[in-house]
Order: structure tokens, then C-alpha cells, then sequence
């Protein structure tokens, strides 16, 4: 007597009463992880919202063990943490940074970029919600063009950093996009990064109501329309260039995706138009790396 | 030796969560309050009958055909016969159709039907046991729903039939190609066998009065159908050679064969005019239909009338007969073309006839088909009419205490096979209203489907409907084999997970999966999500994702 949409693990790793805001993507974000990492896990938390969701002392959501540490170091506690587990003879644990935008695009990437360097054999989550939500909506280099934040207060005028391409210039086994609107394939690629060793990275869009100025009720859909208008495409990365699209993206005007938005509510048809231009070549930029990644494993 | 959390004097190294969160009851945050709230579906509030369309579809997803036919048969005992026949209203406000195309709701309930050709309605669908009697007048589709009702709702049934055999206007106006007999028999055998006992061969007026009814039976129901046709009043209408088409349809089916001639006529646009014709045509005739209007306003089912044009019928529209001639015996047939104008009071536009656009075609058989009226004169004047038929209130009273009229008898709804079973159904809950002196519970009828515009596209793909295998015969000649042949399994259980399932759960865990908190399970043993509202935030993404318009989203403030 059931229709199953999606199909994900039934255990659940965290308990109720987080103190995330109705509608958080990154609580989201991290349930569905939580579901493909399963018990044996530690996670790093630097300063962003998870620092507070997670709960206050000697309280945590999660069931497995959390360190909290300072802002710009989460890839490299983690680097620690798995060098302990590894000198004792642990090293089937999980050990997962779980950072903000902030932490990972701006304060945390020289920590991130040096373990991702000597191939740290941690995986590396990034929450993006695109600003630093927790301390009153500041822009990161996350933001997006166009967005308003309170340091942006006319808009952004630099585009979000492709911190992926960043990520790909390493060469580490394994990069992925990942969105809350799709979270079979985000378990999925979480379940594949558990399964290399080295360094892996997953950037998971986690839509912010009181951040972006939407409805509570509207993350998943504005999740995937980030998606389906080719703003955050979802696809992988192996070896730092072998790129594939997991979910082929529809192709919605990113007006859709913009205006239910009051972050952006004072864009004008012609920065859409700028938006969409960027979008639509970024796109077949991606397309084209698939296509060419395709060809040189063919030569192989 | 070093332990990491703890110093040596057994104190914590640094701070050590000793707990989760569940202490933090996060609900009082919520000021809207999400909940699961079943909606009743266009579908549903399409057919007369009510039936419960998605509730039976979910059966038929797990190929459970006899729990599915269970449900059909809470709202009609005789599911293959409106399977084949019904004009399904259903599919024309399912929400599929503002899609893609609408689901073939008429197939799927035929298919469950023949799923269960060796089934019979079990006896414990009887809920109740009471001491009055009933007699029905009538065997047709509105008397044998109300018949069955009432057995359910555990009444003595006694159904009075002026035919030889049961059946009604299934039996003796819809031909064998569109409603093969065994089916019709089965169905009719299946109420038989839950006590309804029919009288064949008794005509009330002729073998038994309305007077012994009333006396020995505690109500009487009246459901004889429309049988006497209109006539057009056109000079030469008395030649030999023109009858009724329903009394022709009525003669082939209840003998086997009818008088037919080599150019037949049929005049009119509706089902029976379609009937009359494939069956003439069925016997070597060459058939014309003439409608006054054009086919866009023909009553018929769209259908029909294609399967007719398919197998060789020419139907003349927007013409109309203005007499007939002929030598004892009618040979010629004058017809006028017409125009469409004003819409009328059934909203379709008004023919009107094109001065000096007469001319004569030959025919040596005309069957006429348009408009048949119920033959009433076995009551007494004291009954009101409206428009010939008897007139009735919404609960089918007559106004006359302890007599209750339904189908195509009574006013109300435009006649057709589902209609009669609807309105049957109502009839029947009335009486058991009436009998029981007390207030019942009669079924409300449902007035507002789930709209098109509340379910969340975002979980479904353009998918078209499955085509209706057919029969199609080289030699129609002496071919009464059913020409539908209804769609096969794999297209059925396709066509249930394609429905929308509009305001009605299907278990898709949507709701459960997308929540944020952690705050809502399925509770396996009661086989329903709970929602649980000490930590629920009241974001509403369970609501907004729920593909179906199963959920709500209400003011916590209501719920203080």
C-alpha cells in the first residue's frame, strides 16, 4: 500500500530538538549524512550554526562523537583525529569536518586545501547557505551574485567562488555537489565517499529561511530549483577530473529559482538576464568537462 | 595510564556532551501546525456513484484485486458492468488530464471486476439485520444498487421485474458487443446471492397492484426506468417500417433477432441511437445516423460514436427528418440541414433549420432514438411529475409516506447507468432513514475535489494513458463479440501509480523523509505516520512536499 518517490535508510542518528530554525536545510543536510555514515563516525564542527544546532553543553543532537573546534582549523582537526584513530588501529572510523560556507570557502580553506593536499583520508562536508547565517547574515565568498546580505547592503557584486574547481585543482579521489531536494543522491555519494580512501569533499546547497528571507516551507523546493534552473548542478568529480552529472538539470528560467527570494528582491529583468547568461555557460562548461573526461577515459 | 577525558583527579578534560536533545521540546516554537488530512478527489466527486477511486487504485498497486474490489463494491455492486458502459465523468475532472492525459479510470475499475469474476460478494458485508421488507419495482441498474444497499444495511429485499429476466435497460437497451451477458449475469448473481430475492414476469399495475405493495411491504421503491420513446410527429411517422430504436434494441436482445432492413436510418446523437446502430449494422444493415446538431454536442459517449464511424457508419449532422413517404411501407426519408445557434437550457446551441435545404435520401427502416420517458401510468394521479419523469426531493422521497423513486423514473441527474446506481445508493440510505424513524447518518454528498493546482508537480513525469486493446472484425456481419477489450495487468498497475492519488495518502514517506527535526515516524502497527508535535517546528515542508494535497497546514493558535 505504498508508492516510495525516494528511498533512503530508515535509522535515524539524530535526535529531535535541535535548535536549528524551522525549515533549516543544513539540519537536513546533516540527518541525511549522518544516515549514509552510520554509527561509527566522529565529526568535526568549526564555528558556523552547527556549532549551535548541535545544542549547548552537555547536550548533542547527534549520536555519535562531535568535536567543536575554532573556526579556520576543521580540516585539520580532522586530519588529527584520524591520525589518533589510525595509531590505534581504528581506521575503519569515519572522521567528517562538517563546516559552514564560511568555514570552508573563506576562514577554513587553507586548513582544508593542506589536508586535501597530503590526501587526508577524511571527508569534507560543506553546508553552504551561502552567507554567515549564524552571526547575522554577512557575506562569504559564497554568496552569489546578486544577493543581498547586511554587508552587501545594495548586492553582491563578485560571483559565489567555485570552490569545487578549487577542490579539483588537488586532485583528491573524490568531489561532489550534493542538494536537500535530492537526498537519495546525496546519501548515495556520501555512501561512495565512505568507500575511498584519501580525501573527499561534498558541497551540499542547504537553503536558510531567515538568511535568504523565504518561507520555512519552501526549502526543499527552493533546493531544487537551484538544481533544476542549473544554478547548482549536481554531479561528481574522481581524481579531479573525471566529472560526472547525476541528475541532468531541467532547465527552469532562474527567475523561478530568484524570486521566490527576498535576498534577492531587488534584482531587475536585465540582472536575471546577467544570471541566467552566467548560468546557462557555466553549464555547458560543466557539459563539456563531462564530455571531455568521457573521451580521455576512453583513450585509456 | 592517560585517559583523554578524564585528569587525574577524575575530573573532565575539556566539556563532554552527556546527552542528546530531547529534552529541548522545540514545539513550542510552532505557530502553524502541520497535520495529515485525507481530501476527497476530483474523481470522486465526479461519479454518481462516489466511488472511492484512489482508495482502490492503492490495491491495485500491490495487485490486491479482490481488497480493491471490496472498495469499488461499497459504492456499486456492478463494477464490470459500469466498467464497459459507463460514460466515466470521473476521467473528465481527474486532474491527470491538466497534465497529461487523464487516467482511464473506466478501464481500471473493468479490469479489478474481471479480476474477480470468480469471487462473489462476501456475506459479511452485511452489517445489520432489521425486520422491514422492501420492494423494489424494477430490475434495472437503479434498483438492483438500491436492492443491494439496503441488503447490506440488512433489510428483506423483494425486486418486482416486468421481463422475463433481470437487468433493466443493461439486459434489454445496451447490446451484447458493448456488455457481454456472462458479466451482466455474474454481477446480478452476486446480489441475488446476498438475499435479494427478484420476481421476473410480474408487470405492477398488471399482475400485482401498487396497493399490495404498500400494504405488504414497509416501503416501495420505484425504479422502472424510461422506456417509452418520443415520438417526432412528422407526417408519414405511422408508415410501417419506423419504430423505436429501443424497442428494436429490445426485441434483438431479449430474442436474438429483429425485423431489419437494407438502408437503415437511425435518427438521434445519443447512446441509444449509437446502440441501435451498431446492432443494425451488426445484422447486414447500411446504416446512417442523422443528428440535428454537431458532433460536438452529441450526448452519446465520444467513443461510441468514433468505434461507429470506425466500423462503417455514415452519420449525417446538423440534419433533421421533416417527414417520411412511401407506399404502405416507408421508402423515402425528407431531411433539412440545420445551423447552430443561442445556446438552450441544456447549454448546448439550438439547432435551427436551413430554409429550402431539403432533400430526400432512401431508407426502407427507420429506428428513431431520441428521447425516451418513463411509463408511469401503473400510480395513481396523485403522484407529481415533472417533465414525465416522477418527482423526487434529494433524499428520492416521492412525497407520498414510504415511496421512494429512483433512476431514470424520478427526476434528477441526466440517466445514465451510473446515475441510476447513484442515485439507487441514496434511495436506498433514505429508506433506511425512513424505516429506522431516527436520524441516520446519510452519506454526504461530496461537492469540492482537490484542485489541480494544490499537488506538487515536482514529483511526477509526463506519462501518457494506456491504449484500450479492441476487437476489431473484418466480417461485422452476425458480430456481437465484445469489441473493448479493456486493458491487461501490467498497463493496470502502470495506470494506478500514475494517479495522482489527489488528497489521498499513498505511503510515499515524502513527509518523514524531508523533515528537518527528526519529528515525524510511521507507526507500522497502526500503519500511519504520527507527527510528533513536542518537537515539530511547524516549518511546513511536510506539507508543501506532500505531492498529493494529503496534508494540512492550520494556525496553532486553533489548536490552543
Amino acid at each position: 500500500m505504498s508508492q516510495k518517490l525516494i528511498k533512503i535508510p530508515f535509522e535515524e542518528y539524530m535526535s529531535p530538538g535541535s535548535v536549528a530554525c524551522p525549515g533549516c536545510g543544513g539540519n537536513l543536510s546533516m540527518r541525511y549524512t549522518q544516515k549514509a555514515l552510520g554509527l561509527n563516525t566522529m565529526i568535526v564542527i568549526p564555528a558556523c550554526c552547527w556549532s549551535i544546532i548541535d545544542g549547548p553543553t552537555p547536550s548533542s543532537v547527534n549520536h555519535v562523537p562531535v568535536f567543536h573546534t575554532a573556526f579556520e582549523t576543521a580540516a585539520a582537526t580532522a586530519s588529527g583525529i584520524k591520525a589518533g584513530l589510525h595509531a590505534q588501529g581504528k581506521d575503519d572510523t569515519n572522521v567528517m569536518a562538517w563546516a559552514g560556507d564560511g568555514g570552508t570557502f573563506d576562514i577554513g580553506f587553507q586548513a582544508l586545501s593542506g589536508a586535501a593536499e597530503r590526501n587526508e583520508d577524511i571527508l569534507y562536508v560543506t553546508y553552504d547557505n551561502e552567507a554567515y547565517m549564524n552571526t547575522g547574515i554577512q557575506r562569504s565568498s559564497a554568496t552569489p551574485y546578486g544577493s543581498w546580505t547586511t554587508t552587501t547592503p545594495n548586492k553582491k557584486e563578485r560571483p559565489k567562488k567555485n570552490l569545487i574547481e578549487a577542490l579539483a585543482a588537488h586532485h583528491i579521489p573524490y568531489i561532489a555537489t550534493a542538494s536537500v531536494a535530492f537526498p537519495d543522491d546525496l546519501i548515495k555519494k556520501v555512501e561512495k565517499a565512505k568507500s575511498l580512501r584519501g580525501t573527499k569533499f561534498i558541497h551540499i546547497l542547504a537553503p536558510c529561511p531567515p538568511g535568504w528571507k523565504t518561507p520555512p516551507e519552501i526549502t526543499i523546493k527552493l533546493a531544487r530549483l537551484a538544481v533544476e534552473t542549473k544554478i547548482f548542478p549536481l554531479f561528481e568529480i574522481e581524481e579531479g577530473w573525471r566529472y560526472h552529472i547525476t541528475h541532468e538539470s531541467s532547465g527552469i528560467p532562474v527567475g523561478q529559482y530568484l524570486k521566490p527570494q527576498g535576498r534577492f528582491s531587488h534584482l531587475t529583468e536585465a540582472d536575471y538576464e546577467t544570471i541566467q547568461r552566467d548560468v546557462e555557460r557555466n553549464y555547458k562548461i560543466l557539459k563539456m568537462k563531462e564530455k571531455m573526461s568521457k573521451e580521455i577515459s576512453a583513450m585509456d | 595510564m592517560y585517559d583523554p577525558l578524564e585528569d587525574e583527579n577524575g575530573q573532565p578534560r575539556f566539556a563532554v556532551s552527556t546527552g542528546d536533545m530531547s529534552w529541548n521540546k522545540t514545539g513550542s516554537w510552532r505557530y502553524m501546525r502541520p497535520l495529515y488530512d485525507n481530501k476527497i478527489p476530483p474523481c470522486t466527486v465526479g461519479c454518481p456513484a462516489h466511488e472511492k477511486i484512489p482508495q482502490y487504485f492503492a490495491y491495485v498497486k500491490d495487485k490486491k484485486y479482490e481488497q480493491a474490489w471490496h472498495i469499488i463494491l461499497e459504492d456499486n455492486p456492478l463494477p464490470g458492468v459500469t466498467g464497459r458502459v459507463c460514460y466515466h465523468p470521473c476521467e473528465a475532472v481527474c486532474n491527470r488530464g491538466d497534465y497529461d492525459e487523464s487516467i482511464a479510470i473506466h478501464n481500471m475499475e473493468r479490469f479489478v471486476a474481471d479480476q474477480n469474476l470468480k469471487h462473489h460478494i462476501p456475506q459479511s458485508f452485511i452489517r445489520d439485520k432489521h425486520e422491514e421488507t422492501i420492494a423494489i419495482i424494477g430490475s434495472g441498474p437503479a434498483g438492483l444498487s438500491a436492492a443491494y444497499q439496503l441488503t447490506l444495511l440488512g433489510y428483506t429485499v423483494t425486486i418486482f421485474e416486468a421481463a422475463e429476466q433481470a437487468g433493466g435497460m443493461l439486459r434489454l437497451g445496451i447490446p451484447e458487443y458493448r456488455l457481454p451477458r456472462e458479466v451482466l449475469d455474474k454481477e446480478i448473481e452476486d446480489i441475488v446471492r446476498l438475499g435479494v430475492t427478484i420476481k421476473t414476469a410480474i408487470r405492477v399495475g398488471r399482475d400485482i397492484g401498487m396497493d399490495t405493495l404498500q400494504r405488504d411491504f414497509n416501503a416501495v421503491l420505484i425504479a422502472t426506468g424510461a422506456y417509452k420513446s418520443w415520438g417526432m410527429n412528422l407526417p408519414g411517422e405511422e408508415l410501417k417500417g419506423i419504430a423505436s430504436g429501443l424497442s428494436f434494441l429490445k426485441e434483438y436482445n431479449l430474442t436474438g433477432s429483429a425485423p431489419i432492413g437494407k438502408r437503415v436510418v437511425v435518427v438521434g446523437g445519443g447512446n441509444t441511437a449509437i446502440d441501435t446502430a451498431r446492432s443494425a449494422l451488426r445484422l447486414g444493415a447500411d446504416v446512417t445516423i442523422v443528428y440535428r446538431r454537431s458532433k460536438a454536442e452529441m450526448p452519446a459517449v465520444p467513443e461510441e460514436v468514433e468505434d461507429a464511424q470506425r466500423e462503417g457508419i455514415h452519420i449525417r449532422f446538423l440534419t433533421n427528418p421533416v417527414g417520411f413517404s412511401g407506399n404502405g411501407k416507408v421508402e423515402q426519408i425528407r431531411l433539412i440541414r440545420m445551423e447552430l445557434g443561442e445556446a438552450d437550457e441544456s447549454g448546448r446551441r439550438r439547432p435551427i433549420p436551413i430554409k429550402g435545404s431539403e432533400y430526400t435520401i432512401d431508407a426502407d427502416q427507420v429506428l428513431l432514438a431520441i428521447g425516451e420517458v418513463p411509463d408511469l401510468d401503473f400510480l395513481p394521479d396523485s403522484f407529481k411529475l415533472k417533465k414525465d419523469r416522477l418527482l423526487v426531493d434529494h433524499f428520492q422521497r416521492t412525497g407520498q409516506p414510504g415511496i421512494f423513486a429512483c433512476g431514470d423514473a424520478s427526476t434528477g441527474p441526466i440517466g445514465t447507468v451510473v446515475d441510476a446506481i447513484g442515485t439507487g445508493k441514496r434511495a436506498a440510505h433514505s429508506i433506511h432513514q425512513y424505516l429506522s424513524s431516527k436520524t441516520v447518518h446519510i452519506p454526504e454528498e461530496p461537492t469540492d475535489g482537490v484542485p489541480f493546482d494544490t499537488l506538487n508537480l515536482d514529483y511526477f513525469q509526463q506519462e501518457s494513458r494506456p491504449q484500450e486493446r479492441q476487437h476489431h472484425s473484418t466480417q461485422l456481419k452476425g458480430d456481437f463479440n465484445e469489441v473493448n477489450l479493456g486493458i491487461g495487468e501490467d498497463d493496470a498497475v502502470y495506470e494506478a501509480n500514475r494517479c495522482f492519488s489527489c488528497g489521498t495518502c499513498t505511503y510515499c514517506d515524502n513527509c518523514l523523509i524531508f523533515c528537518p527535526d527528526v519529528a515525524i515516524r510511521f507507526d507500522v502497527d497502526k500503519h500511519e505516520y504520527v507527527i510528533n508535535y513536542d518537537f515539530c517546528k511547524g516549518c511546513g515542508i511536510c506539507v508543501q512536499e506532500c505531492p498529493r494535497n494529503a496534508m494540512s497546514y492550520e494556525e496553532e493558535l486553533k489548536w490552543a
